[in-house]
């Protein structure tokens, strides 16, 4: 790579540092991620499973950890923090100080006979203390990277200079008990703040008992008991005795919407304690969950679902409007008592254990980053950003992302991640670079006799110390096409690279087998030194003798050396079918298109242009604008309106935006960086697509809407207030109109919050007037709540109603009357409204289904866009180049809009910025002469890789083409295909039949 | 060269049906006449096999065996009429692939003894007395074939140079061979290379004009239980079709009916096992439920027993050329019995 | 417990030979989840028998029926195809493929006589390393109860008829 390359800085290395950073590096640019602690992965590491879908968390992220580890572009700094920065944007120098692991990070290969040896032992920060872990360590089993770490405040060599086993028994020579902290400066055109949270101290909730009742646990401690690798394996048992618990209690709001402690709703308990409660209650038969709550806060997507089913399908007994006062241990049994109102009655209830669902606060070192950087932070300690610039600190070229800015949940912290890329990229865009291509010649193995070669591997004493190595070796040997044979004490190491391309060349390989560890983590170093080697590295094959044979047989050598033989066996039959891969290179069109010209359209059509590239802005309707047009309120002291027209100018006044009106999409066709985009009588060619066409608003059929005058919407009552005052007394806010009903089912997300903005405006104006806010939940989540508060405080009145029970409303004579059930009195409540406001919800657009035929990409069960993972591809669909932003996704708020608009620009990016794709080199292929187009393949592919087409020598037949640029290599279709005309490169049915045939072969 | 050929066909486990498909080649027949001495053909001309075993060994140019090995007698006229034939032809399916007396695989041959000469409404056996291969009968010692525990293809027993499956061989192929034959004899041109098929190389659907959605199917109808479109595809409709998994050559006769193909023509080459690829196809083609997440197995073992019996499907007539070929008995089953 | 007479018999043959039975299995994991389940039991040394071998496939989708067939064929006792649990899978609804694969392949082993334990479909996530372990046990020791794959022995009975018959 050049070394005028554009660089960003990375603070922080959990899901948002890691998402941005792989944005930036795709798109071009260098980055560097200084992460404070010795792996990356941050908390979303340690969680077990993640809602609403209850994915597995380390299996979505391990990989996205991997392939930072593995990027080119991408110098990551563990053990690493920032002292010092100077200059502006975008000259930055940052100064960093790198901590001593006391471990060569380039001669240590992860085998941990060091934490073998160590006598020390020290409670692992990873499991919440709950398990243990040695003074020399890695923080858990995926850690990236996986080099070990001495623990200097514990390790005796270090503190005492006693013990030294480490150094001793290292067989790779990596201790270094003289490692020094370094400090290095380096040149970034911008920086990326992503350090996370630090949770809520449950100690200071001292009438919970915390640190005093054993049973009584903080939900980060109980995701870790959820957990397979946690200290019960996965097994819920009560710390006191190891017994299973029956009744569990689950406490939401420790550390939030609490004045004591944190004022604010910390947006993301909620979900995770319904959660926990779900998944313990699946891992533990007859256990009986309760959460205690004040408002169920489920305004994500799907999220509304996942509540009603713990409810309805999973029994969770859910306490509404109930706040545990305090709880008290029995100290025979250590079971827990708990105290609470209901209805004014208070009731004391036994537990077995109870979980804290522990608010998010700021992380710990949140000033010093303020000060080092130079970034205000609000007044409850998280970065200070704004509404329209939610992604922005207060210095410029510094942006923030993940819950460093308020709390918030997994999806919307990965979306902001690849916001903040966009804005960071847009500082170094003249700069972009590309990763340089190894240039060496590729030896043609065509049409040779396989010649293999064999590298058996001790991985020190990890497999030689149950594995006969040398045995493993010799049979080898024997086995036929083998040429050559070698034990190895560490495959991995740099000498033994240089050993293998020897051996390639003076033995003429054309085929290599590795025996050692898992091909997860090792594959690609191997391939890349075939590479170097001029083979092709797909003719590599791994047998995996210490991961999935020493490691798990340590008792049983003789069967773990006959194993191994066998995996080895398996390993060279299947070499000996590999073919060469070469992964094909498609143009890309460097250009962009957004459809929908609301907000979110027109953002993401900014930040496109702000990094140099053309962008066809489309919209359908005959202005730009969208819905925000029509909202008056203010936010962060501006009107939303003001700054959609500031935008409208922005975007008129951007030369490399072309603004289409009054067009809609009527034909879309093409792939990844080649779509064609039909518009009247014009194709637009672009390399991707940014789907933004907004939602439209409920309009109400019930509360006599439309006949008459007094009742009105929300975004209604606030034009009205623009015209003067209101002359109304009595003022009835109705929630949820259109929302969490039979119709639709989910929550808008937005309409408590302008409710009470509303709510707020009349009573400021007005102190005597009467506002009544009929509501399920409350849902000002985050600092939302402080409007909660306040209005609360102005004498708004919340009237909380049965989920299944709207108020009614009828007339009297001229006078409307509303009648409503009031749960916290347990009466009906009658009032006589000369104004009833519907929070009406939003819908999605009808015409949705249309476009999303046209992309190819799904919609949800309630019309909204899907995404491709809920979790981790929160703004892009399945099929590759085609992104989302705004209400088109689900109903949100503006920042929430902008962020995520600038992170479906940052992904469009990631493919527009590139000369040309590469396909993967494992991907499924067409044989043509075998395929007749039967199209069963078709409906298999997720990624609508595969298309059936006109077969070229003749067009009256049909058959299958596999998209190169789409093709994920699942090889989903090749299994499916009836006639063997589809395969898959490097897992063709001859080469995993071989594997197979070798595996059931008699070894002796 | 004007030389005459002498052919045989023979009739191993089969229903006969190949035999009188050799006659819908219509008036045809005369010029194989002109052409071809028939050696032996059981059905239409009166040769005893002594006769056979008298001739000089690749005396008889072409032999069509139709019909799966099912007892010592088939193997043993195979046998015999490899060593006297040039070309030896698997006519049909049940000799290519075991064909439907190939499903005899799904039992054993004591449980056929018993069921037959023991159990069926018509039998009165109270000795169960069963047929012995030999027997001392007053005239002198009879003999009777040795019924086989597992059905075999021909392709089994003896080497085989062409295979023309079919249930029956489609006329278009026989004609076809015919040409081929004719050819060879008339102009002396080249003979296909052995292990040709006589049929396609491609699957039904090449064949099949039907239009297809490429959509994801919801569930299974049985041909009966709905008016099929004749325009649309059988899969689409959620009729087991197995077009996609099977060779073609057939003429698409069935669909043509508005039936869905049963797969006698079997697998095309590069397929091992017709049964497994069309059981993983259709498989794959069920759609994905909206509640996916919350499925069980069972839930899905329910929803995949819509097929009903996916043995009888998928190998109706392959089963003796499947990967698995026969029926087995667990141990602790056979304890049970 | 009322034992089978197979359990006595299998007991006996080990009484007399010393030796119980030692099933072969394969188990294919796919790469994301499985896979990486049983890497992460090896990384925390969880011990299980040697009896079973793992083949990497990159989903589970990619096991073709024919691959399970092809492996009973050639004398598997037992095999696994573990995938990522329903909503998990790296390929999106690769995983609901497998299922439906392997449900109507069971109902076909069945057919064949097999007892469709034989073959077993699981959900192992990348952190479930003990899941693994488990699953591993639980199925070497269920085979091992069950016995040997039948079609052995009755290739082995084909052969005989062959000899005896066959020319």
């Amino acid at each position: 790579m050049s070394n005028d390359m554009g660089a960003v800085m990375v603070v922080g290395g959990g899901i948002s540092g890691v998402q941005t950073a792989l944005d930036l590096a795709e798109s071009g640019f260098k980055v560097y991620v200084v992460e404070n602690k010795p792996s990356i992965g941050g908390v979303m590491s340690q969680l077990d499973k993640t809602f609403p879908t209850n994915d597995c968390s380390m299996c979505i992220l391990s990989p996205k950890l991997v392939e930072l580890a593995r990027h080119p572009l991408i110098d990551l700094m563990t053990l690493s923090e920032v002292t010092e920065v100077s200059g502006e944007a975008p000259n930055f120098k940052v100064k960093v100080r790198h901590n001593p692991r006391y471990v060569d990070m380039d001669k240590c290969v992860g085998c941990g006979i060091c934490a073998d040896k160590c006598p020390v032992k020290v409670p692992n920060e990873y499991d919440e203390g709950l398990m243990e872990r040695k003074a020399i360590y890695v923080p858990f089993a995926q850690a990236v990277p996986l080099k070990y770490t001495i623990d200097e405040a514990r390790c005796l060599k270090l503190t005492k200079d006693r013990c030294g086993l480490c150094e001793k028994n290292c067989p790779a020579g990596a201790i270094n008990y003289d490692d020094k902290p370094v400090e290095e400066t380096v040149d970034v055109g911008a920086i990326i703040l992503a350090p996370g949270f630090d949770a809520f101290d449950a100690r200071l909730k001292r009438e919970y008992g915390y640190g005093d009742y054993q049973n009584v646990l903080t939900s980060v401690e109980f995701e870790r008991f959820l957990s397979a690798t946690g200290p019960y394996g996965g097994h819920i048992l009560r710390p006191s005795d190891q017994e299973a618990p029956k009744k569990v209690a689950f406490l939401q709001c420790v550390g939030s919407r609490d004045s004591n402690t944190n004022e604010y709703c910390s947006s993301v308990c909620c979900m995770y304690g319904i959660k926990q409660a779900i998944i313990a209650g699946e891992h533990t038969a007859g256990l009986e969950p309760s959460i205690f709550f004040m408002d169920i806060r489920a305004v994500g997507k799907e999220f509304e679902d996942y509540r009603a089913r713990a409810e309805n399908e999973y029994g969770i007994r859910m306490l509404r409007g109930t706040r545990v006062a305090s709880i008290d241990e029995d100290p025979d049994t250590k079971n827990l008592y708990l105290r609470y109102a209901v209805d004014g009655e208070v009731f004391e209830e036994e537990f077995d254990m109870v979980i804290l669902s522990v608010g998010l606060e700021p992380p710990k070192g949140a000033n010093e980053l303020s000060q080092v950087f130079n970034v205000d932070l609000n007044r409850f300690g998280f970065a200070g950003t704004d509404v329209y610039s939610p992604l922005s600190s207060s210095k410029p070229g510094v942006f923030v992302t993940g819950a460093f800015a308020s709390p918030k949940d997994i999806p919307t912290s990965v979306a902001e991640a690849s916001g903040a890329a966009a804005k960071a990229g847009a500082f170094i865009a003249e700069k972009r670079g590309a990763v340089e291509e190894l240039d060496i010649e590729e030896i043609d193995v065509e049409g040779q006799e396989p010649r293999i070669g064999v590298f058996v591997c001790d991985c020190g004493i990890n497999i030689r110390g149950t594995v006969d190595c040398p045995a493993v070796t010799d049979y080898s040997k024997n086995l036929s096409n083998v040429v050559h044979a070698e034990e190895m004490k560490y495959a991995c190491s740099a000498d033994a690279q240089q050993r293998i391309r020897e051996v390639i060349n003076d033995e003429n390989l054309n085929r290599v087998v590795v025996a050692s560890c898992t091909p997860r983590t090792h594959e690609a170093l191997f391939q890349s030194t075939l590479k170097e080697a001029g083979l092709n590295p797909y003719l590599f094959e791994m047998a995996n003798i210490r991961d999935q044979c020493s490691w798990i047989h340590q008792n049983e050598p003789e069967r773990a050396t006959k194993k191994s033989m066998d995996l080895v066996r398996m390993a060279v039959a299947k070499s000996r079918l590999l073919e060469p891969l070469t992964e094909s290179k498609l143009p890309v069109t460097r250009s962009g298109v957004v459809i929908g010209g609301g907000i979110s359209g027109m953002t993401a059509a900014l930040d496109m242009a702000a990094q140099g590239f053309e962008v066809d802005l489309l919209e359908k309707t005959g202005e730009l604008g969208g819905n925000a047009i029509k909202i008056f309120h203010e936010e962060d002291g501006r009107k939303v309106r003001d700054f959609a027209n500031e935008l409208v100018s922005r975007v008129s006044n951007t030369s490399n935006i072309t603004v289409h009106l009054n067009t809609p999409v009527e034909d879309i066709s093409g792939f990844v960086g080649n779509f064609k985009v039909k518009i009247r009588d014009e194709e637009i060619e672009t390399g991707s697509i940014i789907v933004a066409v907004g939602a439209k608003e409920y309009v109400p059929k019930e509360y006599f809407y439309g006949d008459d005058k007094r009742v009105v919407t929300q975004l209604e009552l606030e034009n009205k207030m623009q015209q003067g005052p209101l002359d109304a007394k009595t003022i009835a806010m109705i929630q949820c109109v259109g929302s969490r009903n039979t119709e639709a089912p989910y929550c808008s997300r937005v309409c408590c919050s302008n409710a009470i903005k509303n709510a707020i405006s009349i009573k400021k104006e007005n102190p005597q007037a009467q506002v009544f806010v009929f509501h399920k939940d409350i849902r000002t989540y985050g600092f939302r709540e402080d409007l909660y508060k306040e209005a609360g405080r102005l004498g708004v009145d919340f009237v909380r109603i049965p989920e299944d029970q709207p108020p009614e409303l009828s007339k009297e004579g001229e006078s409307l009357k509303m009648t409503a059930r009031d749960t916290i009195l347990g009466e009906d409540l009658v009032i006589r409204p000369d104004m009833v406001v519907l929070s009406t919800g939003i819908r999605p657009n009808e015409d949705n289904e249309e476009l999303a035929k046209m992309l190819k990409v799904p919609l949800s069960k309630d019309k909204f866009f899907l995404e491709a993972h809920m979790k981790l591809r929160p703004v892009e669909f399945a099929t590759n180049g085609v992104y989302l932003a705004g209400l088109a996704h689900w109903p949100k708020f503006v920042d929430e809009s902008i962020a995520q608009a600038s992170g479906a620009a940052s992904r469009a990016i990631t493919v527009i910025s590139k000369p040309e794709l590469k396909s993967e080199g494992i991907i499924a292929a067409v044989n043509e002469d075998l395929c007749d187009g039967c199209g069963i393949c078709e409906p298999v592919c997720e990624y609508k890789a595969i298309t059936i087409t006109e077969n070229p020598k003749n067009p009256e037949k049909k058959k299958a083409m596999v998209n190169e640029g789409l093709c994920k290599g699942c090889g989903g279709c090749v299994a499916a295909c009836p006639s063997a005309a589809m395969e898959q490169r490097g897992f063709k049915n001859e080469q995993i039949i071989a594997a197979i045939d070798a595996a059931l072969e008699e070894s002796e | 060269m004007a030389k005459k050929v002498s052919i045989a066909q023979y009739w191993g486990a089969g229903c006969g049906g190949c035999d009188v498909a050799l006659l819908d080649i219509d008036e045809r027949i005369l010029g194989v006449a002109e052409m071809a001495d028939i050696a032996f053909w059981p059905i239409a001309v009166d040769t005893k096999l002594k006769d056979v075993e008298a001739m000089p060994d690749k005396s008889i140019t072409i032999t069509l065996y139709n019909g799966a090995i099912r007892n010592s007698e088939n193997e043993h006229v195979a046998k015999l009429l490899r060593q006297k034939s040039q070309i030896m032809v698997s006519f049909g399916s049940c000799a290519c692939y075991g064909g439907i007396p190939g499903l005899a695989n799904v039992t054993n041959k004591k449980a056929i003894m018993d069921y037959v000469y023991n159990k069926t409404f018509s039998s009165i056996n109270p000795d169960e007395t069963l047929p012995q291969v030999k027997y001392q009968a007053p005239e002198g010692e009879l003999e009777l074939p040795v019924l086989y525990d597992t059905v075999l293809t021909l392709d089994d027993v003896v080497d085989v140079d062409y295979y023309m499956p079919g249930c029956p061989p489609a006329v278009s192929l026989i004609n076809e061979f015919l040409d081929i034959v004719e050819k060879h004899v008339k102009e002396g041109a080249d003979l296909p290379p052995k292990g040709s098929f006589i049929a396609s190389q491609k699957t039904l659907c090449d064949e099949c004009g039907r239009e297809k959605s490429y959509e994801p199917i919801d569930r299974i109808y049985l041909p009966h239980e709905i008016d099929i479109d004749p325009e649309k595809c059988m899969l689409d409709q959620g009729v087991i079709c197995l077009g996609p998994a099977t060779r073609a050559g057939c003429g698409a006769q069935c669909l043509n009916a508005n039936q869905p193909c049963r797969g006698c023509m079997g697998p095309t080459a590069a397929v091992e096992d017709h049964g497994g690829s069309m059981l993983s196809a259709l498989a794959s083609i069920f759609r994905t439920a909206d509640n996916e997440t919350h499925l069980s197995e069972d839930d899905i073992l329910k929803m995949m027993s819509e097929i009903k019996d996916p043995l009888g499907t998928f190998y109706a007539f392959t089963m003796p050329k499947s990967i698995i070929k026969r029926k087995v008995t667990e141990r602790k089953a056979e304890v049970s019995e | 417990m009322k034992m089978t007479s197979t359990q006595h018999e299998t007991q006996a043959a080990t009484a007399a030979t010393g030796e119980q039975f030692e099933p072969k299995i394969i188990a294919f994991c796919c790469n994301w989840c499985s896979y990486a389940g049983a890497d992460l039991a090896g990384v925390s040394r969880l011990q299980m028998p040697t009896n079973f071998l793992v083949l990497r496939a990159m989903c589970s989708a990619r096991v073709d029926p024919e691959h399970v067939l092809r492996a009973f064929s050639k004398g598997a006792d037992g095999v696994m195809v573990l995938g990522c649990h329903p909503a998990d899978c790296h390929y999106i609804g690769g995983n609901y493929r497998t299922r439906r694969r392997i449900a109507l392949l069971k109902m076909l082993l069945e057919q064949y006589g097999l007892d469709p334990e034989r073959l077993k479909l699981e959900w192992v996530s990348a952190s479930e390393g003990v899941k693994f372990q488990n699953t591993v046990t639980d199925f070497v020791e269920m085979i091992r109860e069950m016995g040997p794959n039948p079609l052995i022995e009755a290739e082995k009975q084909h052969k005989a008829e062959r000899a005896k018959y066959g020319h």
